[in-house]
């Protein structure tokens, strides 16, 4: 398994480490992260998706695979990829593509996928203005090691190309009279990629019946890279309600609707309600936090409040404090405002 | 670090009634997500002892499952890490009677061992100890023994295993065993250091006469007839004994108190214990859960106060939990009340039902029933 990052690759390499965490600590094989890096005559940033992946030819090559299955890191779901790697081989496919039905109204808004009932793809449309059909591509691609090499070293040197899956390479393919096929997935999916995606995924995870429940029938576990924290503790002023609370945190404070990560202290009189609370934060007496994600080792002082109810349960406006922050006593941070620390080079 | 460690993972069992019927004191869960074992484990490693010997004697399965490959704890199994030192078939009917003979069993891993000095202990009494600083004031005493000790335990009623009086700069007057010592004697933890080889001569000499009692057969004999020099170290920190199915009780319920969850958790040391993976718990709009720790993987739709909730606890709507320990993955089911009980793990509690007992006497529920 190789991971692609082009930026900050520090944090991601510590926490992958030896991929021990999630078996991956192989001799053989295991997990790789691979950035950007200097060759001999150039280096260069990752241009798109499909440059990514050719320019670490020479890591998939090591395992001489049969094929090649291409994943984004920053989508929430669980899919046993064995079941689509199963139809792609019975199809006998050149490449297989994850797709799940959207509504209509957004088709506009995603790769969207014309097959035929036997699920081999006539058209592939990136964010079409009048979509033909529902099925959206999750950025989940099976191929032959043997055709995506091929495809990519193509698209390399077409000069007007992208170089994106979507735009460029999965066209082609098709123009090319290749063989591609959708595999329909129907469990629950999220691309968090923006701030408001990241914080209904969360609040996905809550509720009586959650839309992605983590435990429940047909559930698979999820591994994580765990630190040593003791249990959380719960004061005589907690209330906690329809929420996840991580361990090693001490509350004393109302946590509603709310999914807290490990280590984070909440003193008695704070709110936090329909947030998102990462590692490591203090909520001081009192402090409010409302509809918003707050990053990782931000300490909000006493009565601070940061976001507010929204007007439209639809359309919330996230307020999003960035790491390490230190919010002061009764300061006010309005819906939807972003305050982040500027980033020394 | 010039100290190897040995830790006596059985030596308690007969005092902790059904809690150790299929386990050993060291994999008895204490806290939420610990086993005993984990805290003496995680002192060790935080003191940078590399090479550790567990020695077990029976119901030893549920250990090694948890220790695995002592990864988790940054030990691997192998010579220089992690050794488990089950008993000898070699020796009289298998199983050892005292520590002296269950040492006897593991000499080669002792005289393999290339270690100055022995950390011995039990997993009885949980601490956040620092084993450099016990090991420097061994050294500077230039005892041949130093016993960890802790005062404030000796109250002329309780029965102590092992306990020692000194005077002011720390030299032993008085050394007793099985003893209601009265308050100004210090209560031993059952953690000793010994010089290796000094241990060894000990070893060898008291087992070819049968004897078998570390603390009886050669502490405190040798203080009493040979004039051994025995240097107390005196631990002031959190020390809790769970030497008795109410201390266990009583321990787990010390740390909702902030100064037990601090001396044990907040220190510069940390606590390991065996990753599981569980999802946060999880607290619906009906739970209420107040002066409780709550471990991962918890379900919670009732109510709990004043109680331990370890790992995949389910608590149904309208239940309710206090003064309780309820041990990993327990079902609580609707409307059921508890009060002052030890749930172990995988139990059970059906529909409404009633469980109560006091402060003094908790109810124990066996692993895996019914109720």
């Amino acid at each position: 398994m190789g991971i692609l990052t082009q930026y900050q690759p520090l944090e991601l390499n510590e926490y992958i480490g030896n991929g021990q965490p999630w078996n991956l600590n192989r001799a053989h094989g295991g997990v790789q992260i691979l950035p950007p890096y200097s060759r001999s005559k150039k280096s260069e940033w990752y241009k798109g998706t499909a440059n990514a992946i050719y320019q670490n030819f020479s890591f998939i090559g090591r395992y001489q695979p049969e094929y090649v299955l291409i994943l984004s890191g920053d989508h929430i779901y669980q899919m046993q990829y064995d079941d689509m790697l199963r139809a792609h081989e019975i199809a006998g496919a050149d490449c297989t593509i994850a797709v799940r039905q959207v509504p209509l109204e957004e088709a506009s808004r995603f790769g969207i996928v014309n097959a035929r009932q036997t699920g081999e793809i006539y058209e592939f449309e990136e964010k079409p203005k009048q979509p033909k059909s529902n099925l959206a591509s999750m950025g989940i691609y099976i191929f032959r090691w043997d055709i995506l090499q091929k495809a990519l070293e193509e698209d390399e040197n077409r000069p007007n190309s992208s170089h994106d899956f979507g735009k460029d390479v999965l066209p082609q393919l098709l123009k090319e009279g290749k063989r591609l096929f959708a595999y329909q997935f129907h469990g629950y999916w999220k691309d968090v990629g923006t701030i408001e995606s990241l914080w209904q995924a969360n609040m996905d995870l809550l509720g009586p019946e959650p839309k992605f429940a983590l435990v429940g029938e047909g559930h698979k576990q999820i591994f994580c890279r765990n630190e040593a924290w003791p249990c959380s503790f719960l004061g005589r002023g907690a209330e906690i309600d329809q929420s996840l609370v991580a361990e090693g945190c001490e509350i004393d404070g109302k946590v509603y609707h709310s999914v807290i990560s490990t280590g984070c202290q909440v003193e008695a009189g704070a709110v936090i309600d329909h947030s998102v609370i990462m590692p490591n934060v203090t909520v001081k007496a009192g402090a409010k936090i409302l509809y918003s994600i707050i990053a990782e080792d931000c300490v909000i002082h006493a009565e601070a409040e940061i976001g507010q109810m929204p007007v439209s349960e639809e359309f919330p406006f996230i307020s999003v404090v960035g790491k390490e922050m230190e919010i002061g006593a009764r300061v006010c941070i309005k819906a939807g405002e972003i305050v982040e620390r500027e980033e020394t080079p | 670090m010039k100290g190897m460690g040995i830790i006596f993972s059985n030596i308690y069992d007969k005092y902790l009634g059904e809690l150790t019927d299929h386990r050993t004191v060291a994999s008895l869960p204490f806290g939420g997500r610990y086993r005993q074992i984990d805290f003496i484990l995680s002192n060790m490693r935080n003191s940078g002892i590399s090479q550790v010997g567990i020695v077990t004697k029976y119901h030893y399965q549920s250990l090694m499952d948890h220790l695995g490959s002592g990864q988790d704890w940054d030990y691997t199994i192998q010579k220089d890490g992690l050794s488990l030192l089950p008993p000898f078939a070699n020796s009289h009917d298998g199983v050892y009677r005292g520590k002296l003979e269950a040492l006897h069993n593991a000499l080669p891993f002792l005289t393999d061992a290339e270690a100055e000095y022995v950390i011995l202990s039990d997993s009885v009494v949980q601490s956040a100890i620092d084993f450099r600083k016990v090991l420097q004031s061994h050294i500077a005493s230039g005892a041949e023994v130093t016993v960890v000790a802790v005062p404030g335990r000796a109250d002329g009623k309780r029965v102590l295993p092992f306990a020692v009086r000194c005077d002011a700069d720390g030299t032993v007057t008085d050394v007793a065993i099985e003893y209601a010592a009265p308050k100004d004697f210090l209560c031993g933890t059952g953690m000793f250091i010994i010089g290796r080889q000094f241990l060894i001569k000990a070893i060898e000499q008291t087992v070819s006469r049968g004897q078998y009692h570390l603390e009886k057969d050669f502490i405190q004999r040798q203080y009493y007839q040979n004039g051994l020099k025995l240097h107390v170290y005196r631990f002031d920190q959190v020390a809790l004994f769970n030497s008795s199915i109410l201390e266990y009780y009583q321990n787990n319920l010390a740390l909702l108190r902030p100064e037990i969850r601090k001396g044990l958790f907040q220190g510069e040391s940390t606590i390991y214990t065996k990753i599981h993976n569980q999802v946060p718990a999880y607290y619906s709009k009906t739970a209420q859960i107040t002066d409780c720790l709550v471990a991962d993987g918890c379900y919670l739709e009732g109510s709990a106060e004043q109680s331990i909730l370890f790992r995949g606890v389910r608590l149904g709507k309208y239940a309710s939990v206090s003064r309780s320990v309820i041990m990993k993955g327990v079902t609580i089911e609707q409307g059921a009340v508890l009060d002052c009980v030890i749930l172990d793990s995988d139990v059970t509690v059906r529909k409404h039902a009633i469980l109560k007992g006091t402060p003094e006497h908790p109810v124990v529920v066996k692993k895996g029933e019914t109720v």
